[in-house]
C-alpha cells in the first residue's frame, strides 16, 4: 500500500508542470523546424491519480472522439512510463495535407492513406521524443524509448491498454492540448509516469529548484 | 532608485525561478500577475520599467496582453519570457513590439542579459 508521501504535493506538481511547459515548447520548435507546422499550445495539466482509475480517466478525457489514431510510446530512465499521442480519427490525413502546403498540392488518395502512418508515426516520434526527451534533460536523467506503436481509426474504449500499470501504484499524468496550423487538427499528448518514479522525480524536481534559490 | 518589474505569468514556479534568476547586487521592486489580463491591469495600476510576459496563459493570453499594453503605452518595454521558442511565434511577438524573447528556463546569465538591453532602452 503506498504512502501519500510518495505522491507529489502541489509545488511540485507546479515545478512539474512548468517542466512540462518548457519541454512541450521545445518540442514544437523542433515539430515547426523539421516539418514546417505551426503549433498552438494550450496550457498543459498534471493530474496525480490512482493507475486502477487510469484507462477510465484517459477514456473520459478523448470522450468526445469516436474513434481515435495513437502513438503509444514507452520510455525507460529515472523517469520511465509511457507516452500517448491522440487525435480524433482522420487527423493523420490531415496531418499530410497540412505539411503538403506549398509542396505538391494533390495527393492522390491510395498516397494518402499510406502517408498516413508515416506522418503519424513522424509527428509522434518528434514530439514525444523532444517532449520526454526535455524532461529527462531538465532533471538530469537519461532515456531509452521503444519503438512507436501506431493505432489507426480505433474506438477510444478499445485503444488504451486497461492494464498498463500496476493496479496498487500511482500514476501522474501531464496531458496537453494542442493544434496544428491554427488548423481542426488538435490532440492530447499523455505522459503517463509509474509510482516508482515519483520517488525519484520528488528529489529532481528539488535538485532542479534548487538552482533557483 | 528601484525598478519596478512587472512578471505576467500564470505558473508561480515560473514567476519565482525568473525572479531568482535578477542580479542580487541590484534592487528591483517585483510585481506578479497570473494571466494576461490581471498583467494588463497591474502594468496600468503601477507603470512598470520592464514587463516579463509568459505566453501561454488563461484568460488572455501574452500575446493579446502585450498588444494591449503597447495599446496603453507604445514605449512600454516587454520581453517575452516562454518556453514557445517557434519562430513564428517570436515573430509575431516582435511584430507586436516586444523588445526580445527570453527562452525558458531563464538562467542568471540570460536575465542578465535581457536586462542589459532593455536598461539600455529604458535609461
Amino acid at each position: 500500500m503506498e504512502s501519500e508521501q510518495t505522491l507529489l504535493n502541489d509545488e511540485e506538481k507546479d515545478i512539474l508542470q512548468e517542466i512540462m511547459n518548457i519541454a512541450f515548447g521545445q518540442a514544437a520548435a523542433d515539430l515547426a523546424e523539421m516539418i514546417n507546422v505551426f503549433v498552438v499550445l494550450n496550457v498543459p495539466y498534471i493530474k496525480v491519480l490512482k493507475a486502477v482509475d487510469l484507462p477510465h480517466y484517459l477514456k473520459t478525457e478523448i470522450a468526445g472522439y469516436d474513434t481515435i489514431c495513437m502513438v503509444e510510446q514507452h520510455f525507460w530512465g529515472e523517469f520511465k512510463g509511457s507516452a500517448f499521442l491522440i487525435f480524433p480519427a482522420g487527423s493523420g490525413k490531415e496531418l499530410v495535407t497540412i505539411m503538403g502546403e506549398g509542396q505538391d498540392p494533390q495527393f492522390e488518395s491510395a498516397i494518402v492513406d499510406g502517408m498516413e502512418k508515416e506522418t503519424l508515426m513522424e509527428v509522434g516520434n518528434i514530439l514525444i521524443g523532444a517532449c520526454v526527451g526535455k524532461v529527462a534533460e531538465l532533471l538530469d536523467d537519461r532515456v531509452t524509448y521503444s519503438p512507436p506503436r501506431i493505432v489507426v481509426e480505433n474506438h477510444a474504449s478499445n485503444a488504451i491498454p486497461a492494464n498498463i500499470f500496476d493496479l496498487h501504484s500511482s500514476a501522474i499524468v501531464l496531458r496537453t492540448v494542442f493544434t496544428f496550423n491554427e488548423r481542426a487538427v488538435s490532440g492530447f499528448l499523455f505522459l503517463v509516469t509509474k509510482c516508482e518514479s515519483i520517488v525519484w522525480l520528488r528529489q529532481a524536481l528539488a535538485v532542479f529548484m534548487e538552482r533557483y534559490e | 532608485m528601484s525598478k519596478k518589474i512587472l512578471i505576467v505569468d500564470d505558473s508561480p514556479i515560473s514567476r519565482k525561478m525568473l525572479k531568482s534568476c535578477f542580479p542580487k547586487e541590484n534592487d528591483y521592486e517585483f510585481h506578479e500577475a497570473g494571466d494576461g489580463l490581471a498583467g494588463l491591469e497591474l502594468f496600468k495600476e503601477i507603470g512598470p520599467d520592464i514587463t516579463f510576459m509568459d505566453l501561454t496563459m488563461p484568460v488572455m493570453d501574452g500575446a493579446t496582453a502585450l498588444a494591449e499594453i503597447k495599446k496603453v503605452d507604445p514605449r512600454a518595454t516587454v520581453i517575452v519570457a516562454t518556453a514557445d521558442v517557434q519562430i513564428k511565434s517570436v515573430s509575431r511577438v516582435m511584430d507586436l513590439g516586444a523588445l526580445m524573447v527570453l527562452k525558458k528556463p531563464p538562467s542568471k546569465e540570460s536575465v542578465r542579459d535581457a536586462l542589459a538591453q532593455a536598461e539600455g532602452r529604458v535609461e
